[in-house]
């Protein structure tokens, strides 16, 4: 048989050293088996931004000259499963150096698994997934997604239970056996063991099927040759803005045509259009000059530059005017202030739904304070 | 434009200054719009010469005293971006300070214009003049030039801008000049008046790549391994542009300044009917030219070929010269330590010059004048029979040789 | 010979801020990032009319890409060092073509910005440099996020003594490895140089603050210098939602103090006028326990740390400006 490759796709930063502990481990289990592996991130989405996707890998191979094949690329052609550590990356994912949108099972190759960490049903998930021609297997691992930050790793088992369902998946990767021996050396901790023992016990497939999916083909861009180039590495800058949606009230900026930002986010706005008291400050102090004044003075976060960074939430003084929703109660990128203008009463109670539903939900996107993970772990049950 | 125009230029006169100031009268001629200085010998001598004409309001720029010789590199760098003409210079480890800036100002098609005094890099600290400092910017796409006396380099200067600035080319130019005996040595130059300069060259117009809020574009943006081997290939193709149009451009410099030599890469001198020729660069040329011409009075068949423009090198042209005689003798004021057959920079571009040739000539490198020591006719004559020797014997005992240097 | 500069009144109130926008979409900065923001107040602050120097760092790398500008006005790109050279060549140059009849006859804003890296390590000798020619306008931003952020987090001159990064990780025998205090950068260089008609301190979480002192700087005449204060989720390590609470935290424990030097006058404005005139201070607890930079520290270290904010407070000259205290003190 020739290598094995696992991809880890997560959110930079948020879900690195989580990315890293999945694929070293593969490579130390890969060895007890007598196996030979490789474990690297992908240069481009180096140096890592937070929140934006990145990608790391694990290849195993029986021997060196087989895993030569694989070396001193970016990323696998193929890979045999996809581990999605934040499912709202079903969406596809685009790195800050940008290699168009890609589709999250787009390396998977046919047969292949596609792991999800996500409290959604499979239904929801696959919905956001583009559609493949060939079938590939779905394996939910019912979880919180976990994020920490670049100092303080938020250890709630996530690494050690994808390992163990990976296992199941993917038994050709590695023996359970030597998964587990490597946990136990590596964190020396009998519960993280048993954690990805339960996984492994209780890990399930889903085939999904050609033309099951999201249809939508992803945005590509053809690069243009040296000659279409522009010399002395020039580009011509944003247009000027205007007009909001071009009328003559409001102001919209022109924004970058290749660009959007989609799938780098976790998270999205969501406006009270009925108490905002046009203080500006979401507008204001938004890093990524997502929102179009409308021409009655209100704002319209709109998805093509929005990261999901919160600080619109953080900064708004009405209660409930800004909320931070996780991106997969969303199937599209449309205005919220058109949907408003168009029917107040339906927009609104769909908005109020989905506040009082993101205030049950316990989603954290890094540090908070001194003891902050400790406190959050305790909340939560899937820990052995 | 409203350069300040005195008596200097408007009318054609001799002067007798180093080629240093003959550069300076060039930035003068050439309307320069901003000039950065730092002091380090030998170069700086054109930079005194520049405040003291700048002082005298015989020209008008914005001269600027830089704290480094990075920052004097990046300020001409960033004013030739908004359409500034733009003159610079340094030497030895100056120039090499500056490494980052001038790589740059290459990639980003800045066509500065700068003027190298050949010095030896330390350690030890020396002032003499060497080659190495200038030849490290050899594959960066700096245009290179070495000049032999102190008319070629006012010259040169003006051909300078005219071909860098040219938008088919839009590549930095270095002028090498050699230390002391150029920087510091005072010769009979013609000067021509600012009309006849104007005629030759023609304003700075960078067009659809300037820096301007009427033209708004972003320059140099980040980019990844689908980028850059097409940004290169650009660089490389301005390059390769370039040899014609220092063909034109030096055309219509003899045409306007009544001077000049058949060719703009490289100078002939008693090369007819030789069986050796002698290939070098810079003020070297001047002893080789008189041992030359006592050989040829003794019968001896010596030529003399000067190399001009270092990049873009002239490949065909030397190919065409040096093909068809016995040897040729590569004298090289550089040193390129470890190298093939532990020989100097020159000596390899002339052996990768002349590898495809059907009938290749000996091929013998001379190591010589390094740290600015003199070259005399009799290390010439001497160079001349150890080739001899191996014509004679048709056998190599050493390719590379140091002349004068005490075992 | 200054040529004359544009006419930016200071903006009275959110509600005048110019809607248009010079920075849109197309940078690949971090969720939270307050780097991003000070470009794009920066830039609506000065207006269309402006050319901008950015040397490497966060707001290069993953800010400007190729086909992937997040730039309205003309930008370009200067070493890590340069930002003080760029910004000299830029307007030398326009000075130069203008005053010769070449390029027409406008006032054009030249800023050219920096990290930390590239202004208090790098560029601090080309920076100085700058400040000492009157005669060009031009203004350099250095936004400091508190270390080498693009490259991975590594300790820069500029970072809070004990703060983790790549370069200073704490480790089984050293806990603290960043030993340095952070480099006073906007005061060395308002003291170092007398003739400079305007340097500031700013931050985006005062974001009506930060713009007019950018519409100050490039109004006034002459060389400028800004120094912002960039809460950076990734590096300081906390949830994105809080780059303006931690702004603000670092304002109101005295961390960092807001300050013009407007021909030789110092004022201290905002929060840290008042805290001058005696509000107290939060404890720096406050704002060091939020961020996972600092989640190593002990007690001891708190209390250090605290220690020496009260120094700045109680014992300089003037507070985050200069630190001698007068003998008689």
């Amino acid at each position: 048989m020739s290598t094995v490759a696992v991809e880890v796709v997560y959110r930079g930063i948020f879900q690195k050293s989580l990315a890293r502990n999945i694929v070293r481990n593969i490579v130390f289990a890969a060895r007890k088996d007598g196996k030979i592996g490789t474990a690297f991130g992908r240069y481009g989405d180096s140096p890592e931004r937070n929140g934006i996707p990145a990608k790391q890998f694990a290849v195993v191979a029986d021997n060196a000259e087989e895993l030569e094949e694989t070396l001193a690329q970016y990323e696998p052609t193929e890979v045999d499963v996809t581990i999605n550590v934040d499912d709202t990356l079903c969406k596809g994912v685009e790195s800050w150096a940008w290699y168009g949108l890609q589709p999250i099972n787009q390396l998977t190759k046919p047969g292949g698994t596609l792991i999800v960490t996500s409290r959604q049903d499979a239904d929801s998930l696959i919905r956001d997934m583009h559609q493949k021609d060939s079938p590939i297997g779905l394996s939910i691992l019912k979880s919180t997604v976990s994020f920490s930050g670049l100092w303080v790793y938020k250890d709630d088992h996530t690494d050690v239970r994808v390992l163990g369902n990976l296992c199941n998946v993917c038994p050709q990767l590695v023996s359970l056996k030597s998964m587990l021996e490597t946990i136990r050396e590596q964190t020396g901790s009998e519960t993280k063991v048993a954690s990805a023992q339960k996984a492994y016990d209780t890990a399930t497939i889903r085939q999904v099927e050609p033309g099951e999916g999201n249809p939508e083909i992803p945005y590509s861009f053809v690069l243009p040759g040296w000659k279409e180039m522009q010399e002395g590495v020039v580009i011509k800058a944003i247009e000027a803005g205007g007009g909001f949606r071009g009328g003559e009230g409001g102001y919209q900026p022109v924004r970058n045509e290749v660009f959007k930002k989609y799938s780098t986010r976790s998270m999205r706005p969501v406006i009270n259009f009925e108490t905002c008291i046009k203080c500006t400050l979401c507008w204001l102090q938004c890093p990524d000059t997502c929102f179009d004044v409308t021409p009655d003075g209100l704002y319209d976060a709109n998805m093509e530059s929005c990261c999901g960074c919160g600080v619109c939430e953080a900064v708004c003084p009405v209660p409930d005017c800004v909320t931070m929703v996780g991106e997969a109660e969303f199937e599209d990128n449309n205005s919220q202030w058109e949907m408003w203008q168009k029917d107040k009463e339906g927009y609104n109670s769909w908005m109020t739904l989905l506040v009082d539903k993101q205030k049950s939900e316990t989603r954290t996107h890094g540090f908070h304070h001194v003891g902050g993970y400790a406190e959050e772990i305790a909340n939560t049950e899937e820990v052995s | 434009m409203t350069t300040v125009e005195t008596q200097l230029f408007q009318t054609e006169q001799e002067e007798l200054i180093s080629g240093s100031e003959a550069i300076a009268i060039a930035c003068a001629l050439a309307d320069v719009d901003v000039i950065t200085a730092y002091p380090i010998r030998p170069y700086d001598t054109v930079m005194q010469y520049v405040s003291k004409l700048k002082a005298d309001g015989v020209f008008d720029c914005d001269f600027i005293v830089a704290e480094s010789e990075h920052s004097q590199f990046e300020i001409v760098k960033h004013a030739s971006a908004v359409g500034a003409r733009t003159f610079c210079g340094s030497s030895g480890v100056g120039w090499f300070y500056a490494f980052e800036a001038i790589t740059v100002t290459a990639g980003l098609r800045m066509p500065v214009v700068a003027m190298v005094g050949n010095r030896a890099l330390d350690d030890p600290g020396a002032f003499g003049t060497e080659h190495n400092d200038a030849l490290a910017v050899r594959d960066l796409g700096w245009m290179l030039y070495w000049v032999a006396t102190a008319q070629e380099a006012l010259d040169i200067a003006l051909l300078s801008w005219r071909v860098a600035e040219d938008p088919r080319v839009l590549l930095p130019m270095a002028i090498s000049c050699d230390g002391s005996f150029l920087t510091h040595s005072q010769a009979i130059v013609n000067v021509p008046t600012s009309e006849q300069v104007r005629k030759f060259l023609p304003p700075y117009d960078r067009g659809k790549l300037q820096l301007h809020p009427d033209n708004p574009i972003t320059i140099a943006p980040q980019v990844n391994e689908d980028w850059l081997m097409e940004i290169r290939r650009q660089s490389d193709e301005a390059m390769h542009r370039s040899v014609a149009v220092i063909e034109e451009a030096y055309a219509d410099f003899k045409k306007t300044f009544n001077r000049g030599d058949p060719s703009a890469f490289i100078e002939e001198y008693m090369t007819e009917d030789a069986e050796i020729l002698i290939v070098g660069m810079g003020t070297l040329a001047l002893p080789v030219r008189v041992a030359i011409r006592r050989m040829r009075e003794a019968g001896k068949k010596v030529g003399f070929v000067r190399i001009k423009f270092f990049r873009p090198f002239p490949t065909e042209e030397l190919q065409r010269v040096l093909g068809g005689v016995k040897a040729v003798c590569v004298i090289d004021r550089d040193y390129s330590f470890g190298s093939p057959s532990f020989a100097g920079v020159l000596f390899h571009e002339l052996r990768s010059t002349l590898y495809p040739l059907e009938k290749r000539p000996l091929m013998l490198n001379f190591i010589a004048g390094l740290g600015g020591r003199e070259i005399h006719t009799n290390d010439v004559n001497h160079m001349v029979d150890i080739v001899q020797k191996a014509i004679d014997t048709g056998k190599i005992e050493q390719e590379a040789t140091w002349i004068g240097v005490r075992e | 010979m200054t040529t004359v500069t544009q006419d930016l009144p200071p903006v009275k109130g959110v509600k005048n801020i110019p809607l248009e926008e010079q920075f849109t979409s197309g940078h690949r900065t971090c969720q939270g990032c307050e780097s991003a923001l000070v470009m794009r107040l920066m830039i609506k602050a000065a207006g269309p009319r402006t050319i901008v120097l950015g040397s490497t760092g966060c707001m290069y790398v993953a800010n400007t890409t190729y086909y992937s500008t997040p730039w309205v006005v003309p930008w370009m790109h200067t070493q890590l060092g340069s930002s003080g050279s760029a910004a000299t060549g830029t307007a030398a140059g326009l000075a130069s073509m203008m005053r010769k009849g070449k390029m027409k006859q406008e006032p054009i804003n030249v800023i050219a910005f920096c990290g930390d890296g590239g202004g208090a390590d790098m560029g601090l000798s080309a920076i100085s440099a700058t400040l000492q020619h009157e005669e060009y306008n031009l203004l350099i931003l250095m936004y400091d996020n508190e270390s080498y952020a693009n490259t991975d987090i590594q300790v820069s001159g500029s970072s809070p003594w004990g703060a983790n990064s790549t370069f200073s990780p704490p480790g089984t025998l050293h806990r603290i490895m960043n030993r340095r205090w952070k480099k006073n950068t906007a005061g060395m260089l308002a003291v170092g140089h007398p003739q400079v008609r305007y340097i500031a301190t700013g931050c985006a979480s005062y974001a009506t603050d930060m713009m007019n002192k950018v519409r100050k700087a490039l109004s006034i005449g002459g060389p400028t210098f800004i120094h912002t204060l960039d809460p950076c989720p990734k590096g300081w390590d906390y949830d994105p939602m809080y780059s303006h609470e931690l702004g603000m935290l670092a304002v109101q424990t005295g961390i960092w103090v807001q300050y013009e030097v407007e021909d030789g006058k110092v004022t201290l404005n905002g929060p840290s006028k008042m805290l001058a005139k005696g509000k107290k201070r939060l404890p720096v607890e406050e704002y060091l326990k939020r961020q996972g930079r600092f989640a190593h520290f002990t007690k001891e270290d708190i209390a250090y740390y605290q220690s020496q904010i009260d120094v700045m407070w109680e014992k300089w000259w003037i507070p985050g400006v200069i630190p001698p205290s007068p003998e008689d003190d």
